[in-house]
Formats: C-alpha cells, sequence, structure tokens
C-alpha cells in the first residue's frame, strides 16, 4: 500500500516537471514558424463559438502560409488554448500562452474572460487583440499591448436608440437583458442612449436568466407595460424564444435583437412565420459588405465547413490575425512593443472581412458602422427598408 | 396567428378577472414546467430510493433524450407514410428504448462496480459520467445550439375562459401524467413493484426472498432514464431550442424537486417537481425574474427547516 | 481466567487515531517533497508554476471543505458560496477603501467564517442529502445575489476589477514564481494547523460525530456545537483563500463561483480520500492539473476527464491516499 502511494505521487510529479520542462524549451526560434495564440472556448457551454473562431482563423492563416507566410517565408502556426469561457482557465491558457513564447494572441471571447488574461499578457507584454469582447471598461484601463476587432457596446446601444427615435419613430420601449457581461452592458448602453434623446420612454427595463426556456412570466408583465418595441441585448438560444412566447402571449411589440440574436437558429427555433419581420442591430454581415475579402472569405469557409459562421463574433477573430499579420510584415519584427506601437498609431484602412480595420488610441477598432436587419419570410436576414 | 385577435377581448375584462386570468395562466405555465420537472425527478427519486445514490448524470439522460429526439424527427420517420401524431408518438418511445439503454450500460460500467463502496463515491462517478455524456454529445451532435424543425408540432392554442392554452402544454401535462400514474401503478400494484420497494428497504433481506437485486437494480435504470427521455423530447418539442449544456439544468431543479417532496418517494417527486414548476413561475411572475431561484431556494430552505425530510419524506434517522 | 491488564481498551476504535498519524508520510518523504516544491519552480516554466498556483488554492480550498465533508461527515456541496463571499469582500473592500491585501485575508476569512456560522445555523440538523440541496441552494441564493448587483455593490456580471497586489519587503507579490511560494506557504500552514487539529480532542470530537451522531450525543459532546464549528472554520478557511484568489485573478466575477465549481471542490475532497490531508492535495492534483495535462486532446480534453474521473473511483474506491481510520470503518460497514 505505502510503496503504491509514494509511487502515485512520484509518477506524478515526474509526469509535471517533464511537461514543463517540454513547454519550456519549445520556444520559437528566429526561422521556425511564427507562432500565434488563439485563446477561445473549445469545449463547455460556448464551445461553438470557440470552434468556429478557430475555424475562421485557420481559413486566414492558410490563405496567408499560402502566400508564402510572414517575414520572407515564415509559417503561421496557430497555438489553440481552450479557456471554457472562465476566468480561471483564461489566466491559465494566458500564462501558458506566455510560456509557449507566441508572438501575439487572438482572444477572447467573452468580456468578464478576457480581463484577467489581457492583465497578464498586459504586465508580459504581449500582444493580445480580443475578438469578441465588447465590454467598454476593457479599453479604458490604459492597456498598452490589449486592442479588439470587434465594436464596443456603446456604440451599438446609440444605434438602437438612434434607430427608435429616427426609423421606427416610436415612443414606449422595453428592454431585456440576460445578465451577462455583454447583454447587460448592450442594454446599458441603449438605455443612456434613449434617456439621453429624452424622445421614447422606456416602460419597461428587465434580465432573463440564459439556459432557461420558459420566458412566460416575464412575458406577460412585459406585455401588460404594453411597449411598442422589445429589444432584447442577449443571445440567439434565448432570442428565438422570447419572441414565439410573447407572440403566444398576444403581444404586437416589434421584436428587435442585439448583434448576438442574429443567427440561423433564431429563425429555427422561433420558426419562421414567427420570426418574419423581427429586427436586428448589427454591423454588416460579410454577406452584405461590398469588401471583396468578405465574399472570398465567406465562400471559403461555405466550402470547408458547409455553413456560413452562424455568428457574427468569430469573423473579428480572422480580422484580428489579419491585423497581427500585417504589422508583423509592416515592420519585419515580432517584438510585442513594435507591432503594437504599429497597430495603433499606423495600421489604417487594412483590408479585413469585416471591413477596412483600424484602432483608435485606446485600441478600439476605428469607425462602426450599424444596420438594422430585418427577417424575412424565408427565413433570411435582410438590410431593413422602412 | 389564430391568438392575436383575440388579445382585445382580454381587454375589456374587469382588472379584477384580467389578473385572475393571469394568474391561472401562470398556474398552468407552472404546471407544465412542473410535470416535467416531476418525471425527471423520478428518476432520480427511484434510483436513490433502491440504491442511495445521488445520480448526477440523469439530467444527462434527459437531454440525450432531447437530441435523440431531435435525429429522430429531423430523419425520414416524419412526413413520410405514417401520420404526424404516429410518427411522434414512435420518436418518443424509440428515445425512451435508446435512453433506457444507455442507462443500463452507464449502471454497469459506473456504479456497479462501486455498490459496495461508500456512497460518496459512487456520486464522484456519476460526476464524472455527466460530464464524459455532455461532451460525448458535444462531439457528436457538435457544440451548437439546435432547433426541433417548427412543423413538427402544429402552433395551435386556445382561449378558454380568457386563459390561453396551447396544444403543447396540454400534451405535456396528459403524457406525464400518464406516465406518472402507471408508474405509481406499477411500483404500488405488481409483484415486480413490490420487489422494487422490498428491495428499497433492505438489499439483503430482499436477496433474501428470492429477489434478484441486481436485476430490480437493472430495471430502475431502463425506468429512470426512459421517463428522462420522454420528459426530453416532450420539452425539445414544446421549447424546440436544446443544447448539450441543459441537462445541468434541469437536473439541478429536478433534484430540487425530489427532495422537495422527500427522495425516495415516488408521490414525492410527483408533488415535489409541480411545486417546483408552479413556484418558479409564480417567483417569475410576481416577484422578478432575476431573482426567481433566490426566492425558490429561500422557500426550499425554509421547508425542510420545518420539514427537514421533505414533503412526503418519512421521518427516519438515517445513518451517514 | 486472566486478569484484565487494561490494554482491552486500547483494542479497535481508540487505536486509530495512531494508525492515522502513520498514514502520513515520514519525515524523510515529507522533506523530500518540500524540497522539489522549493526548486520546482526554477525547473518549469511559467506556465506550469501558474498551474501549481492554482493547484495550491484547491489545496486550499479542498483543505477548508475536508473540514466539513471529510472530518464532521457533512455532506457540503455549496462550497464556493464561502469562497466568493471571501473573494468579494476583498473585492469591494479594497476597491472601496484600498485596505492592504494583508489585512483583508484574515478579515475576508472572519466575513466568510461569520456567513457560515449565520447560514448554517438553521440547517445545521438536516441529514445527509437535504443538507447537501441546501447547500448547492445557498450556493445559487449567493450567486445569483452577487450577479444581480445589489446597491451597486457587485458590479453584476462584470465583477470586480482588484488592483492592489501583496505587498512583500516593499515588492508586490505579481509573477507566478511568487505566487507560487505565497500559496504554498500558506498550504504549509493550513496543513500544520489541520493536522493538529486533527490530532486534538476537536478532531476527534469531529470523528466521533461523523461515525455516530447518537453515541457521541450519548457520550455528552455537543454535536451541533461541533458540526457548527467545522462549518464556520471550513467557510474561514475558503474565504481568506478567497482574497488570494482575488488577487491572483485581478477580476472577480460570479463566473468562478458556480455550482459546477462547488462540485469540483466536493470531488476533491471524496477523490482524495475522505478525511485525508494528503489525499485532498492529491485529489486537487487530479481535478486541476490532470485537465492541464489533457490539454492536448484539445476538444476531446473533457471527455477523457470525465472517463478518468470514473476510473479512478472504480479503481481507488477509498479515494487516491484514504485516510486510515475511513478505511478502518469503510470495511466495517461494507455489508450495509
Amino acid at each position: 500500500m505505502r510503496g503504491c502511494r509514494s509511487c502515485l505521487v512520484l509518477i506524478a510529479l515526474s509526469l509535471t516537471l517533464v511537461l514543463g520542462f517540454g513547454a519550456s524549451v519549445f520556444g520559437a526560434g528566429e526561422t521556425g514558424p511564427v507562432r500565434i495564440g488563439l485563446q477561445a472556448p473549445v469545449t463547455g457551454q460556448w464551445a461553438y463559438e470557440g470552434e468556429m473562431a478557430r475555424n475562421c482563423v485557420e481559413i486566414i492563416a492558410d490563405e496567408i502560409n499560402g502566400k508564402g507566410g510572414v517575414l520572407g517565408g515564415r509559417k503561421i502556426e496557430i497555438v489553440v488554448g481552450d479557456d471554457q469561457c472562465s476566468p480561471k482557465q483564461s489566466a491559465l491558457v494566458a500564462q501558458r500562452m506566455i510560456s509557449d513564447k507566441v508572438v501575439a494572441v487572438i482572444g477572447t471571447y467573452g468580456s468578464s474572460v478576457t480581463e484577467p488574461a489581457a492583465t497578464i499578457y498586459e504586465r508580459e507584454g504581449l500582444l493580445n487583440i480580443a475578438y469578441g469582447s465588447t465590454a467598454v471598461q476593457l479599453t479604458e484601463h490604459g492597456w498598452k499591448y490589449f486592442f479588439r476587432t470587434c465594436f464596443r457596446d456603446d456604440r451599438q446601444g446609440a444605434f438602437f436608440a438612434e434607430f427608435v427615435n429616427e426609423t421606427l419613430k416610436v415612443k414606449k420601449v422595453a428592454i431585456l437583458h440576460d445578465n451577462t457581461t455583454f447583454g447587460k452592458g448592450l442594454a446599458e448602453a441603449a438605455r443612456a442612449s434613449l434617456e439621453e434623446a429624452k424622445k421614447a420612454e422606456i416602460v419597461f427595463y428587465d434580465v432573463v436568466t440564459p439556459g432557461e426556456r420558459d420566458f412566460t412570466p416575464i412575458l406577460t408583465r412585459m406585455h401588460k407595460a404594453d411597449p411598442d418595441v422589445l429589444y432584447f441585448t442577449g443571445y440567439y438560444p434565448e432570442a428565438g424564444l422570447i419572441i414565439r412566447q410573447m407572440r403566444g402571449l398576444g403581444s404586437k411589440a416589434v421584436f428587435v435583437g442585439g448583434n448576438a440574436a442574429i443567427n440561423d437558429e433564431f429563425v429555427e427555433i422561433a420558426g419562421k412565420d414567427i420570426a418574419k419581420g423581427a429586427l436586428m442591430t448589427q454591423e454588416p454581415m460579410p454577406t452584405d459588405l461590398k469588401y471583396a475579402e468578405s465574399k472570398a472569405f465567406l465562400d471559403e469557409y461555405i466550402r470547408r465547413h458547409g455553413v456560413p459562421p452562424s455568428s457574427p463574433w468569430p469573423v473579428y477573430a480572422a480580422d484580428a490575425l489579419k491585423a497581427i499579420a500585417a504589422a508583423i510584415d509592416e515592420t519585419g519584427s515580432t517584438d510585442s512593443a513594435v507591432l503594437a506601437d504599429y497597430i495603433r498609431n499606423e495600421m489604417e484602412g487594412l483590408p479585413g472581412v469585416t471591413g477596412p480595420i483600424g484602432f483608435d488610441e485606446i485600441g478600439d477598432r476605428a469607425g462602426a458602422i450599424y444596420l438594422a436587419y430585418e427577417v424575412t419570410e424565408d427565413g433570411k436576414f435582410q438590410p431593413y427598408q422602412p | 396567428m389564430p391568438h392575436g385577435g383575440l388579445w382585445p377581448c382580454r381587454l375589456r375584462q374587469s382588472p379584477h378577472a384580467e389578473s385572475m386570468a393571469l394568474f391561472i395562466e401562470q398556474l398552468v405555465n407552472g404546471l407544465t414546467v412542473g410535470a416535467v420537472y416531476a418525471l425527471v425527478a423520478l428518476g432520480y427519486t427511484m434510483v436513490y430510493g433502491v440504491m442511495r445514490l445521488i445520480n448526477f448524470a440523469h439530467g444527462d439522460f434527459f437531454m440525450i433524450g432531447s437530441y435523440l429526439g431531435f435525429t429522430l424527427v429531423s430523419s425520414a420517420l416524419v412526413g413520410g407514410a405514417i401520420p404526424l401524431w404516429a410518427a411522434l408518438i414512435l420518436i418518443t418511445a424509440l428515445s425512451m428504448v435508446g435512453v433506457a439503454i444507455l442507462g443500463v450500460v452507464v449502471e454497469r460500467a459506473a456504479y456497479r462496480p462501486l455498490r459496495r463502496a461508500s456512497r460518496l463515491t459512487a456520486v464522484v462517478s456519476a460526476i464524472g459520467v455527466s460530464i464524459f455524456l455532455q461532451n460525448a454529445v458535444m462531439l457528436i451532435w457538435g457544440p451548437r445550439y439546435r432547433a426541433y424543425p417548427s412543423w413538427a408540432v402544429p402552433d395551435v392554442s386556445w382561449q378558454v375562459g380568457g386563459i390561453y392554452i396551447n396544444l403543447m402544454q396540454i400534451l405535456i401535462l396528459a403524457v406525464s401524467f400518464g406516465l406518472m400514474v402507471s408508474l405509481y401503478v406499477f411500483v404500488q400494484r405488481t409483484t415486480v413493484g413490490a420487489a422494487i420497494r422490498a428491495t428499497a428497504i433492505d438489499h439483503d433481506t430482499a436477496r433474501l426472498m428470492g429477489i434478484d437485486v441486481d436485476q430490480i437494480i437493472r430495471l430502475i435504470f431502463l425506468i429512470g432514464p426512459a421517463l428522462g427521455a420522454a420528459a426530453g423530447v416532450l420539452l425539445g418539442l414544446y421549447y424546440r431550442q436544446i443544447h448539450f449544456t441543459v441537462g445541468w439544468t434541469y437536473g439541478l431543479k429536478a433534484f430540487t424537486a425530489a427532495i422537495m417532496g422527500g427522495i425516495g418517494n415516488i408521490p414525492g417527486a410527483m408533488v415535489g417537481g409541480l411545486l417546483l414548476g408552479i413556484l418558479e413561475m409564480l417567483g417569475a411572475g410576481y416577484i422578478s425574474s432575476a431573482w426567481k431561484d433566490v426566492f425558490v431556494f429561500l422557500i426550499l430552505i425554509l421547508l425542510l427547516m420545518f420539514r427537514p425530510t421533505g414533503i412526503l419524506g418519512e421521518r427516519i434517522a438515517e445513518k451517514v | 481466567m486472566t486478569e484484565w491488564d487494561g490494554r482491552f481498551s486500547l483494542s479497535s476504535k481508540l487505536r486509530l487515531p495512531l494508525s492515522a498519524v502513520k498514514s502520513l508520510p515520514s519525515k524523510w518523504g515529507i522533506s523530500v517533497l518540500i524540497a522539489i516544491g522549493i526548486i520546482f519552480p526554477y525547473l518549469a516554466s511559467d506556465y506550469w508554476i501558474d498551474v501549481a498556483v492554482f493547484w495550491g488554492i484547491y489545496v486550499l480550498l479542498g483543505l477548508s471543505l475536508n473540514i466539513i465533508v471529510g472530518e464532521v461527515g457533512l455532506f457540503n456541496m455549496g462550497h464556493s458560496a464561502f469562497f466568493a463571499i471571501g473573494s468579494y469582500t476583498t473585492a469591494i473592500l479594497s476597491e472601496r477603501f484600498g485596505l492592504s491585501l494583508w489585512l483583508l485575508l484574515p478579515l475576508s476569512g472572519f466575513a466568510a467564517g461569520l456567513a457560515g456560522y449565520v447560514l448554517a445555523k438553521p440547517i445545521i440538523h438536516l441529514r445527509g442529502d437535504y443538507l447537501l440541496i441546501v447547500t448547492i441552494g445557498l450556493n445559487e441564493i449567493i450567486r445569483i445575489t452577487l450577479l444581480n448587483n445589489p446597491w451597486g455593490l457587485t458590479g453584476g456580471p462584470n465583477g470586480i476589477i482588484v488592483l492592489d497586489q501583496f505587498r512583500l519587503f516593499g515588492r508586490a507579490v505579481q509573477h507566478p514564481i511568487d505566487f507560487y511560494y505565497l500559496v504554498w506557504v500558506f498550504v504549509a500552514i493550513t496543513v500544520f494547523v489541520l493536522v493538529r487539529l486533527q490530532r486534538s480532542r476537536i478532531g476527534r470530537c469531529w470523528n466521533y460525530v461523523r461515525e455516530d451522531e447518537i453515541a457521541a450525543q450519548a457520550m455528552g459532546i455537543d454535536t451541533r456545537w461541533a458540526k457548527l464549528l467545522a462549518f464556520t472554520l471550513g467557510a474561514a478557511i475558503a474565504g481568506a483563500t478567497g482574497t488570494i484568489f482575488a488577487a491572483k485573478l485581478v477580476v472577480i466575477s460570479p463566473e468562478s463561483f458556480t455550482f459546477m465549481e462547488s462540485v469540483i471542490l466536493f470531488t476533491i475532497v471524496i477523490l482524495g480520500g475522505m478525511g485525508s490531508i494528503p489525499g485532498v492535495i492529491l485529489g486537487s492534483a487530479a481535478m486541476m492539473v490532470l485537465p492541464e495535462l489533457l490539454r492536448n486532446f484539445a476538444r476531446y480534453r473533457m471527455l477523457f476527464f470525465g472517463l478518468a474521473m470514473v476510473l479512478m473511483m472504480i479503481f481507488r474506491p477509498q479515494g487516491l491516499w484514504p485516510s486510515r481510520r475511513w478505511t478502518t470503518i469503510l470495511r466495517e460497514g461494507e455489508s450495509e
């Protein structure tokens, strides 16, 4: 018995040591591939987001490698770190990226997961570009190495307010969010913008719990407030159920979703006849962009995986890689400080999948165009025409 | 939409009648969800009754039921030669069989080797099984949310005295009550049922009475997961949206229901499930959606403070 | 008839605490382990040091839960609630009043201990699985409360950012290596205290309550007091660990304190072997280090992890390093 136990401990320890050595020996040489990290939730509840992000990044990496790589012939190699969308795992992945000596990191998804990782990257001076973290606070820390290719919540919130006041011209607005960092951030931004404009009144503001499937009690209360429009800022699984259940209760309020709700599964869950006429606020989707890059990227994605990415975020991961690769090529360096400096000050109008890529001085993506989309009769999304 | 035009009728009712109708509507909603909790809770309570094991993987049986149903609905079975209602019955039955087989396999592989060990050991094994099943489903069906096709169940609802009721709610209530009553009769009135009850009281004595305890446990692991699978298919049809993480949410709720009613007690699981469903809906409807679960768990704690073994649980001194 | 020589009473249960002492590794073994522990950071990469830091944090949490589940036999599956209270106490007080983390460490422990006492008091009489679900309920109540941002205190889903660091000799504890030593020194202190406690009157009293509550009561032990003491102490250690966690993670948000987290802590105690301190250390390694070792399996890693949990239980049902006292009882109780 005793011997057996000691063996167990020894095995565990030596395994740890060996792996520790292994990881530390593995630094990238001057001629080997350029290693770029992708931090994403590959398992767990948000696994579908992580998987699509990896798919997107792989397409761009293959494209760059097909053209001869960066820095005169060095290939790009993607190192995937699974953070399961958990803050604790996120800190570990960040540390692993640093030990793996990657040149820069793409990621991650989810704002409260980004925070611990970005803190570590900042301390260690490693360039990181988030693709799905839209919380306003992230770029307010004055971080030097943090950027994001997605747009901040407050811009979308402001767009929604303008849309309500100028296009829909309605007076009574209900807002529902899902208590995730993203959903709440967007809801609060929308509320602030509406209150500032003082044209429409917010008659209902409440929260649903993500992962649940029966929202009739809260929708009954919302219906009693009799809004003209409901803005739901959460994700599509709940959005599909909410529109169906509110129609079941007889509510005729216009349903507007945020850019986490725009998704083919939204139509599937709601059903085509119910989803019809629902609106979404969203950056232009790849399919509606006039840029050649968007079209080519989307075709390639469909060729590889059969369907286009079902949510808006993963595509920003592709653009994050584009920005990193372009910075490496332009500066001829893999030093994060040089790269971050270039991205902040000089990168402008780099053709990306989601439009020209450029950043302002706090690291936010410059320029944001939002559109309202409408669900058509046959369950497709098209730009809204009043 | 058939109901859209009916809405103004209700606005003309007196405020009192309207709030009454609202209350009854919430109650019906609560009953529907509660019936499903009860079906899942039965699996917990039966396994617990016979093996003193909290089967943390049970919620995942429910989830896999949803997925099997989804695959079958999307397959060629529906829209072919047989009418929709027959296809739906067949699909539910097939999913129940599939999950029941899985239940027996899990019992054989992960729980039987631990029957002689401390009961907490089996709990950890069950947690491992749960993690395994969730990830297996994620790898097989993909990590995305899936949706039952909308034509599988027609969206029909009626208005009865100012209350909206839809077809799926009636179906869920009918099927779950049907299953629960048959289970109750089976356990209380048949010889095999008597054997189950005997095994629940004492394995060794049951064995002395000529009962094959292994066989009974296998039977429990057929029935429990099958009921869970039925609940999974029903809820899949009702909400349409399914995901591989849904097992934890519903498993926790159903376990709460089983404890509320007094774990190990079959009518207790039914009462607990219905009560939990109604509490949840009333909490969300009249208090706050964000604080709903706090409300539910507070009621649970208060209940157990005054009735330490649940509503129908017996007051026996348990030796841990 | 031989004359009774008094040795009779030393048989069976009374001798057990002595054998429990034997089940700890020898002095030689401990010194080797400590030596490995000290040189480890100089051999491993920062990433593995960080893994060891989180391992240490989970050892602390596991030890705190072991008092409740392992020593007294109370099924507590909501332990991350107390961990959360400690973390949030640190985060809120550090954010609002800029208190030093060294001061917040005992303060958070005290807050969580107090919460443990107050919350456990009305429910401590519940048995087995009823207590289990109530603690799960407490966990959910506290997590949802944190999420709903009462009085703007907790920052809702965003959580709170902890900008302060532990400061030692004028230097901030920030690097993985610094954290490594900080955490494992705390582990060493806690282990030392708990081993003393295990062998003390209180420890024996706890085990007595676990083995047979009615007999313990009959012998004049105030079982309610004994259970409450364990609960309070366990909660306090978890709360103090929360301060270290907050400093390490920088941001404290409700996502870190889910029901799943409590399940992991519970699993650590059972997997290691109930009531066994070395068991907790091995159990946390299994729950924290194993998923890291499985990283190369990418999407399959949690699948293998689940499988590994089942296999570990099947091949070592009494835990990876069972406490001697506990195994003896298990063997006696096998026919049950």
